[in-house]
């Protein structure tokens, strides 16, 4: 009896001293079981078991489907094409910008980095509006080529085009970063011996960068693969991919297993791909031994006629990125019939599409929900990464070392594979969720998008909470201060601009996505990404458009303070953070 | 004051440090001194309360404290990177103890103002960030942060280890200074043994896990009980080979064992031919010089003794060249060790 009751007052000890730990334990376990795990689970057992027995009749199906089987081959095509393009346009715009000496580089900076203010959907409504049937490119060249066919931008070539150009971001991101890491010296050590400058760039520098420029050339590939909105713009029937062929079967009650079969599919060659990544990232690394490291400097190319080449190139590729961004602009303000036409003369300037924009809260719905959406995931998942990772540092153990294998599922997945696993789980009420409905609710896309964002922030938080020296915890702690105090008072302070900046970027992913947000959006509330991407269809309204324009510029206003604040004053990635 | 008792600390199978049975005194200034990943650094850390004794007790004023949390312990530590919290201002970071204490405003305001002054920091220095500071005041800011809460013990972990070589030795003063003024017992950590001679009331001299003698600096460097501590302390000369190659001059040594012998190079005596005033206990060898090392008020010889190369300092420069000499060591200063 006496034995029992000490018993009992150890447990309640226990339980009162640990009782925020547990309940934090049970919340990470509900939230990863039931939007990580069982969702996937469902799409596995759906493909399997879907008639109540095990069949592979949904797999068949896919296999007899030409339209499936063509788009899973389109797909593979066009990311084998852009594993190429994209890493020679950014490998050329990161040396363009930063080793070679060309003239008037702050000005294409200006241009190579427009992608990372517009992106997705704004920027295939960009492309459309330059090389789209009244595009002005495509004007140009009916005056040269009258026979020319007005949809000539379409298929596979114009796919893989706007791609190409819109996909070199992560290059400008993190293999800039890259080639500020190379000591100098090494360059210096080469001309020493007497290597000329483009073997220099061949045998020194692009040997230092392969294991980002590999990195990079995996991303691509799983880009090309997942691609939604730059097909959907410009595929055309002739060209149709993965995703939007899942698009196209979900919205079906009758295709519905087809869309899930092929959303495993796509899973499975991510799986696949990143898998072969991580196996062979290790091997490509190569560790500095410089003792006193040296800045880039840049070089003048010497031999004069390649100099001049590389300007044409410099600027021919300046072209390409701004004038789709110009055009945004400049439309923006004039009136719906030289939007409609593309043909612009003085009447045409206006400032009334800003104006009716911000006249009416209506107007400005689709931003103000994808705002709202951006804002609370971003702040949801910070918040819930930020603990995850604490315990991760703090709690050096199998089970914290599993929740970090748990967390990086999303990673593996593309989005598509994660709507579709939210739609066909929570269709139906799941004791999971308190016995609700989601699918269909304001709140599947705020879960989905706190999923999708997930890997990102907790790798940025790890980084940030592992380099704290644990002195400084431990240090707190001999002075008194118990753990919550000790997070908040002492490191949180220190992780605060890492925080504020994986906050931002987040945001501004949120804002214009199409990708995920056009399975899972609720009808009464469409994000913005929705309703660009609908402006690019032929049969919308000059007024219409015009309203996308005015979206368009703020969004690219918004994202350039934002990217800004990050890269510049907050020093977000000087360090080069993780790719992802 | 501390009492350690039969400490012994493990990670799963690798055994830190065993055997640790000692005692420190009220006021004391004790030093672990031993080379790196001899297990100073844990044990210190098992005092503060941040490892965890696999075996053992460690007692503080006769209460156990073996299990006790870090913040409930009264010892307050000095970080080898001084671990100052970047974002707080220097104010900041000395208040923080006191704050976590629940201390009213107006008393931290006084006792950090009080801790500055004796730390000669300037009201100025208070308000400023850490990282504006230069290494010898981020030093200073972290000992007024650990003695403001007017602790039971300091400790300090190779708090001089970053900084440079005549700032060191200024700041070691100002250290030993500290102690004395504030009469605060103080366990020191460190791998110079220049530190822990010139600091130490006491020295632990750690090798391998485990105490391999503890005295006063002077017992440690003139009777070091180990071979270990012979060799880890000043500068020594092996001269077994020249004892054995001359067994009838070194009479007053047991010579039957097999024994290692040292002496230290500055107990060698150095002599121009003139041998009539040795004592019983000195023997006298010839030797040739091949090489020396200057070091500005001394300068180190090589001195070649035919069975054995010994090293001799002097204040007094010789021509090296081939310059032969004569050296006199006295036996009552050989360490022998079985």
């Amino acid at each position: 009896m006496r034995k029992g009751s000490y018993m009992d007052v150890i447990k309640g000890r226990f339980l009162k001293q640990n009782f925020g730990k547990i309940l934090i334990a049970i919340f990470i376990s509900w939230f990863i079981l039931s939007f990580l795990i069982v969702p996937n689970i469902k799409i596995i057992y759906d493909t399997f078991f879907g008639t109540g027995t095990f069949s592979i009749e949904s797999i068949q199906k896919l296999v007899r489907s030409e339209r499936a089987i063509r788009s899973i081959f389109n797909s593979i095509v066009l990311a084998v094409i852009l594993s190429v393009t994209v890493n020679i346009v950014g490998i050329l715009i990161v040396l363009l910008l930063n080793y070679f000496d060309i003239k008037g580089s702050k000005i294409l900076k200006l241009g190579f980095y427009t992608t990372l203010i517009y992106s997705g959907v704004a920027l295939n409504f960009g492309y459309k509006l330059v090389y789209g049937e009244n595009g002005l490119i495509t004007k140009l060249l009916m005056e040269i080529f009258p026979n020319l066919n007005p949809s000539w931008f379409s298929g596979l070539f114009a796919v893989a085009f706007v791609m190409t150009f819109a996909c070199t971001s992560n290059h400008v991101l993190f293999l800039t970063s890259a080639i500020h890491s190379i000591d100098f010296h090494t360059v210096e050590a080469a001309q020493n011996l007497g290597a000329s400058q483009f073997s220099i760039i061949r045998k020194i520098v692009l040997p230092t960068l392969k294991p980002t420029i590999f990195a990079l050339t995996i991303l691509t590939f799983l880009s090309g693969l997942g691609a939604v909105s730059a097909p959907l713009v410009f595929g055309g029937n002739e060209f149709e991919t993965i995703t939007p062929m899942i698009l196209t079967f979900a919205r079906s009650a009758t295709s519905k297993n087809l869309a899930t079969v092929l959303a495993l599919f796509l899973g499975l060659i991510t799986i696949t791909v990143l898998t072969f990544f991580l196996r062979n990232e290790a091997k490509g690394n190569y560790i500095s031994i410089s003792k006193t490291k040296m800045k880039l400097k840049k070089q003048k190319i010497t031999n004069k006629t390649a100099n001049i080449i590389m300007h044409i190139i410099a600027y021919v590729l300046f072209a390409i990125y701004t004038i789709p961004v110009l055009t945004i602009i400049v439309f923006s303000f004039t009136n719906s019939k030289a939007i409609s036409t593309g043909q612009i003369t003085l009447d045409s300037f206006t400032l009334k599409n800003y104006a009716t924009t911000f006249s009416s809260v209506n107007q400005l719905k689709p931003y103000l929900v994808s705002l709202t959406y951006g804002a609370v995931a971003s702040l949801l998942v910070v918040i819930f990464c930020l603990i995850c990772a604490y315990l991760m540092r703090k709690y050096r153990n199998g089970l914290t070392k599993t929740l970090d294998y748990l967390l990086m599922i999303p990673w593996f997945l593309p989005s598509t594979l994660i709507a579709i696993g939210l739609i066909i789980t929570y269709n139906v009420q799941n004791p999971l969720v308190f016995n609700r409905i989601l699918t269909g609710t304001i709140w599947i896309l705020l879960i989905g998008y706190i999923l999708t964002k997930i890997p990102f922030t907790i790798r940025i938080c790890k980084s940030a909470f592992f380099g704290i020296s644990d002195e400084i915890e431990e240090a707190a702690r001999n002075l008194g201060s118990k753990t919550i105090y000790t997070f908040i008072k002492v490191i949180l302070p220190i992780i605060i601009p890492t925080v504020a900046g994986v906050y931002a970027l987040n945001l501004i992913h949120i804002l214009p996505d199409y990708d995920l947000s056009v399975f899972l959006y609720h009808p009464l509330y469409q994000p913005l990404g929705v309703t660009i991407m609908n402006a690019t269809k032929n049969t919308v309204t000059g007024d219409t458009k015009a309203l996308i324009l005015v979206y368009t510029v703020i969004l690219m206003v918004i994202n350039t303070l934002i990217m800004y604040v990050v890269y510049g004053k907050l020093g977000f990635n000087r360090k080069g953070n993780d790719i992802k | 004051m501390i009492t350690f008792k039969d400490v012994e600390i493990s990670y799963d199978d690798f055994v830190a440090v065993k055997n640790l049975n000692f005692e420190v005194k009220e006021g004391e200034f004790f030093t672990f001194l031993g080379p790196s990943g001899c297990g100073k650094t844990t044990t210190l850390r098992a005092l503060v309360g941040f490892n965890k004794p696999s075996a053992g007790k460690i007692y503080l004023d006769g209460r156990d404290i073996t299990d006790l949390p870090t913040e409930q312990r009264d010892i307050k530590m000095v970080f080898q990177s001084y671990a100052l919290f970047p974002t707080m201002t220097v104010f900041e970071n000395i208040a923080f103890g006191l704050k976590v204490k629940k201390v009213k405003k107006e008393e931290i305001n006084q006792r950090v103002r009080e801790i500055a002054k004796k730390m000669e920091l300037s009201e100025k220095q208070l308000e400023r960030k850490v990282s504006e500071l230069s290494g010898g005041q981020q030093q200073r800011v972290a000992i007024a942060r650990a003695l403001v809460t007017n602790p039971k013990i300091l400790v300090l972990d190779e708090p001089l280890s970053n900084l440079d070589a005549k700032l060191r030795i200024q700041l070691r003063n100002e250290l030993k200074h500290l102690q004395k003024t504030f009469g605060i017992t103080t366990i020191y950590v460190t791998h110079d043994q220049e530190e822990a001679l010139t600091l130490s009331d006491r020295i632990a001299v750690f090798n391998n896990g485990e105490i391999e003698q503890i005295g006063t600096p002077q017992e440690i460097y003139e009777n070091s009980s180990t071979e270990f501590v012979c060799n880890f302390i000043g500068d020594i000369n092996k001269i077994t080979d020249l004892v054995k190659a001359n067994p009838q001059k070194f009479t007053l040594l047991d010579l039957n064992n097999n024994k290692e012998f040292y002496s230290r190079i500055e107990s060698f005596k150095v002599v121009k031919n003139d041998l009539s005033n040795l004592s019983e206990t000195e023997v006298a060898f010839e030797g040739k010089i091949i090489d020396s090392e200057y070091y500005g008020f001394y300068t180190k010889y090589s001195v070649d003794l035919g069975s054995q190369v010994i090293q001799v300092i002097l204040t007094e420069r010789i021509n090296v060249e081939s310059q032969k000499i004569t050296v006199v060591i006295n036996q009552n200063k050989i360490l022998q060790y079985a």
